[in-house]
């Protein structure tokens, strides 16, 4: 590839007028012929078994065509651990937990079923936080553990309720302790937090009367996973199921998996063919769909006097809630890199994910590199304080440059990290001088993708020059329907209007794995790149004897196939396509792209030489002020340098960062799902669980960084999820130098603020 | 109960028959089809159910179908004016304001309402104006911006 003409372009998103004139359609908004509605009776208990359920009286209400409970549905499901019922079988785990459903004419008279379906339960012990959960003395969660279906890398624990076990272990800490200078321990904790995606969550699904074949309209950010995942739950073929994904309005990891979905589904095989809608409200979408995981981090270092890291030991609780969903792989890939990107000769790391009687926690934007962040990252200020060291000179002293070996043993390539350290800190003015009160923070990251994984795509241009996309990453918000075609565009030399994106559908796109862990437009783009080549080497075919040259002596450039030095002897690309194929005729080109790993990541040491694609890197910088009567942090500018590798669409770029700053925002700042002890949340609300509003928001100050990942499409790695992942730490970090006091627990409300500042005094 | 509401939507005249306790945003969705208007809470609490009632920004999920006879109507199906987009529209497309798109039906009712009210507002008017509209998506910066572009449009245009 010589010059690039629309890769690098800040264009315009080519899919969003649908969405401003109000056309688009999405999960939410979709209504089926004939359809019925689908209500839920939920757990109003955290931990009980399930003595008996009456369902007569709703059963006879008029216009109720189905009520349903576990026992007419005996399917289980769960992304690395198959433990999680479509409905309660023999014991609710949380509050929320869906034990009955019906299927009705309309939501009231569905509603009015749903109220007339009465439970005894029979309570057990309930824990609501991981370490409690994995006390010795703690009772079962899920008594059948052991025998649960099961992927390979899930290791159990001899502790009570722990689903997965991640152990890292490089050197000899104790060691590394014994020759350090100077040894300091700590404990963070993260709380429990929601997605709260503007769009609820809803699922609609019906059975086909006479071929039995199942279909399910829902905005799922992985509809091939979701599909194989129901192949296994419902023991059907492939070719019985069949997803077709609306528009989603956000996700940020909360609408992959199985949500309402099972819902769903288990009422449309008890309709008679009627398709069923299931809509969650706001209030069941925070309790019973998705949280992210919360976390108690023990994180222990020896360090030199001047500053170099010798030992690091870190224990991370996560808590799952009530069924395994994605904590495997959150423990795994969250833990993993939790000690930070620095050189550390002495790593050991245990993670635990932890069962409780909590909302199921999973994948959420960040994947745990936000909870390690929030411990580790503090911790370095709080070494470099205690060395009379100044916060930016530790980092650049330990932090990662090409070449280097990661604690779990890869060699480390395309490594932006020390870039974005100095930019974020140039930028924040981080050597002028500030007033007492104000207080200036800064905090790094480095973040893998899901790997192995893969992704497949076809490019498809028709006699009118018309050029297709069929790719299964699924437009959530971020962008991909515009990156993709700007990639498709470049190697077609087909201007942008020229190309549409086919909507989603497990019957007719090929597969990819999920949109998912910021690796679409690395692994997509380079499946996609492919297919587009693909297309473009069938067509120099064609045109070479049509132009009487050989296929090197063809260029491609706004739509046509042209001689080189010649450019006015050209064919349009469709006049090529329909002399050769016909009228009618259309090119097909075919593109895939797999990661493998190096090593499998080895299951007793955590380690492997390439256990991730690539590397993401970033550094955010705050700068808060404190009004110390009400304990209220005040933010005034915060910057983050993000390492993208090439920046496809660099105005594209801009917005998932400052997106992504405003939710790590609100999670430094406001937000927590707050449980209590009898298991019930107190703020599921958009009344009492406080995102960000336009006012709340400091001057924000985006800045890309491009260390090219010589793998990635034109040099793309990834972006969507580290924006959050280092900005609680960073404005911890503020708060503590403008306070002379450390903050272990999120959120930083006044409240929390006020009492710090009252102890120090 | 049943009752007969006579309104006007998005400049037409429509008479249904309508259960007096039914939401207005359940209505607009379901009973007409315009799925243009978003739910994301029904309580009132996230602006993207926002429409005009006779020309005020309400939320639609706080609103009884029974309160709507004689009144006017504007949801963002009818903003746009013909085949030309708004500026409104306009700018959040060129700026980079919309994202996932769920919270901008009811963003774009909040700004229209603001620009209708003052053509040249501050950063300040501008964030609290739309203080009652939730975005996850965002944060808010590109959508700040498209208004100060939109709102800019507006002046000119009305002066040529």
């Amino acid at each position: 590839m010589s010059e690039l003409s629309i890769v690098g372009q800040s264009v315009g998103r080519i899919d969003v007028e649908e969405k401003v004139t109000g056309g688009a359609m999405y999960g939410y908004d979709l209504v089926l012929p004939n359809m019925l509605h689908g209500k839920v009776l939920f757990s109003s208990r955290p931990h009980a078994k399930i003595r008996r359920i009456d369902t007569g009286e709703a059963k006879r209400v008029p216009g109720v065509v189905a009520v349903i409970t576990g026992e007419d549905v005996p399917w289980t499901h769960g992304e690395s651990i198959k433990d999680q019922p479509f409905l309660a079988q023999g014991k609710v785990r949380h509050v929320g937990e869906p034990v009955a459903a019906v299927a009705a004419v309309d939501e009231d008279t569905a509603q009015t079923a749903v109220s007339l379906i009465r439970v005894e339960y029979e309570d057990l012990p309930a824990y609501f936080s991981p370490e409690e959960a994995c006390k010795p003395d703690a009772v079962a969660i899920h008594e059948d553990f052991n025998s649960y279906r099961k992927a390979d890398f899930v290791v159990g624990a001899p502790l009570p309720n722990v689903c997965e076990h991640f152990k890292l272990r490089t050197g000899d800490v104790e060691q590394g302790f014994r020759s350090a200078d100077l040894v300091l321990e700590e404990r963070y904790t993260v709380p429990v937090i929601q997605h709260a995606a503007i769009e609820p969550h809803s699922a609609h699904a019906q059975v086909d009367p006479v071929t039995g074949r199942l279909t399910i309209w829902v905005a799922n950010d992985a509809p091939f996973r979701a599909l194989i995942e129901l192949t296994e739950a419902l023991e059907l073929p492939k070719e019985k199921i069949r997803l077709i994904n609306p528009l989603q309005g956000g996700g940020f990891g909360s609408k992959g998996g199985l949500k309402v979905e099972p819902i769903a589904i288990a009422l449309a095989f008890h309709t008679n063919g009627r398709p069923v809608r299931v809509k969650f409200n706001r209030q069941e979408t925070f309790v019973s769909t998705l949280t992210r995981h919360e976390a108690v981090v023990y994180i222990k270092s020896g360090v030199m006097n001047n500053g170099q890291l010798v030992a690091r030991q870190m224990t991370i609780f996560w808590g799952a809630g009530a069924y395994g969903e994605k904590s495997a792989t959150v423990c795994i890939r969250g833990s993993l890199p939790a000690p930070g990107p620095y050189r550390i000769p002495n790593v050991k790391v245990d993670g635990y994910a932890v069962y409780t009687n909590k909302p199921v926690a999973g994948a959420f934007r960040g994947y745990g590199i936000p909870q390690g962040a929030w411990a580790c990252e503090q911790h370095m200020d709080e070494l470099a304080q205690r060395l009379g060291m100044d916060p930016l000179e530790i980092r650049l002293r330990n932090v990662y440059v090409e070449g280097d070996v990661s604690y779990w043993g890869e060699r480390l390539h395309s490594v932006g990290l020390k870039e974005t350290l100095l930019t974020a800190a140039d930028a924040i003015g981080w050597d002028k001088p500030r007033s007492n009160t104000v207080g200036l923070g800064l905090a790094c990251i480095s973040k893998p993708t899901r790997s192995p994984s893969t992704s497949t795509a076809a490019v498809l241009i028709n006699g009118k020059g018309e050029v297709t996309i069929r790719a299964g990453t699924v437009e959530i918000g971020q962008g991909c329907n515009t990156i993709l075609s700007q990639v498709a565009a470049e190697e077609l030399k087909v201007p942008l209007e020229k190309i549409h994106m086919a909507p989603l559908d497990t019957d007719v796109i090929p597969f990819d794995a999920s949109t998912t862990s910021s690796r679409s437009t690395y692994h997509m783009g380079n499946a996609v790149k492919q297919a587009a080549i693909h297309v473009r080497e069938q067509l120099a075919e064609m045109a070479a004897p049509m132009l009487e040259v050989n296929e090197q002596d063809l260029f491609f450039s706004d739509g046509n196939v042209s001689i080189k030095d010649q450019p006015h002897m050209s064919l349009p690309m469709g006049d090529v396509i329909r002399r050769r194929l016909g009228t009618d005729g259309v090119l097909k080109g075919e593109g895939s792209y797999t990661f493998t790993l190096g090593k499998d990541l080895d299951l007793e040491t955590g380690h492997s030489d390439h256990a991730s694609a690539f590397y993401m890197y970033a550094t955010q910088a705050a700068e808060v002020a404190i009004d110390e009567e009400t304990g209220k942090v005040r933010l005034l500018r915060m910057v983050a340098a993000h390492d993208v590798g090439k920046a496809i669409n660099p105005l594209n770029c801009v917005a998932q960062i400052e997106g992504g700053l405003a939710m790590g925002i609100g999670s430094a700042l406001h937000e927590e799902l707050v449980i209590d002890n009898d298991g019930k949340s107190r703020n599921s609300s958009f009344l009492d669980y406080h995102l960000v509003t336009s006012l709340d928001l400091p001057e924000m100050i985006p800045i890309i960084v491009e260390h090219a990942e010589p793998e990635g499409p034109y040099g793309a790695k990834g972006l969507g999820e580290p924006g959050l992942a280092p900005t609680p730490a960073a404005i911890g970090n503020a708060v503590a130098r403008a306070l002379g006091v450390r903050i272990y627990d999120l959120p930083l409300t006044p409240e929390r603020v006020y009492w710090a500042i009252k102890q120090r005094k | 109960m049943k009752k007969k509401v006579e309104f006007l939507l998005n400049g037409k005249k429509t008479t249904l028959e309508v259960p007096s306790h039914r939401l207005l945003l359940d209505l607009l969705r379901d009973g007409i089809g315009l799925t243009g208007t978003k739910e994301g809470c029904g309580t009132g609490d996230c602006g993207a159910c926002t429409v005009f009632l006779n020309g005020k920004p309400v939320n639609s999920c706080l609103i009884l179908s029974g309160e709507i006879d004689g009144a006017e109507l504007v949801t963002i199906e009818g903003l746009r004016c013909g085949p030309e987009l708004h500026p409104v529209q306009k700018a959040f497309i060129e700026d980079g304001g919309v994202q996932c798109g769920y919270c901008t039906s009811g963003m774009l009712m909040m700004v229209k309402s603001l620009l209708d009210e003052n053509l040249n507002p501050t950063e300040e008017e501008i964030r609290f104006a739309l203080s009652g509209n939730l975005c996850r998506c965002t944060g808010y910066a590109k959508i700040v911006l498209a208004v100060k572009d939109a709102a800019k449009e507006l002046r000119e245009g009305s002066k040529g």
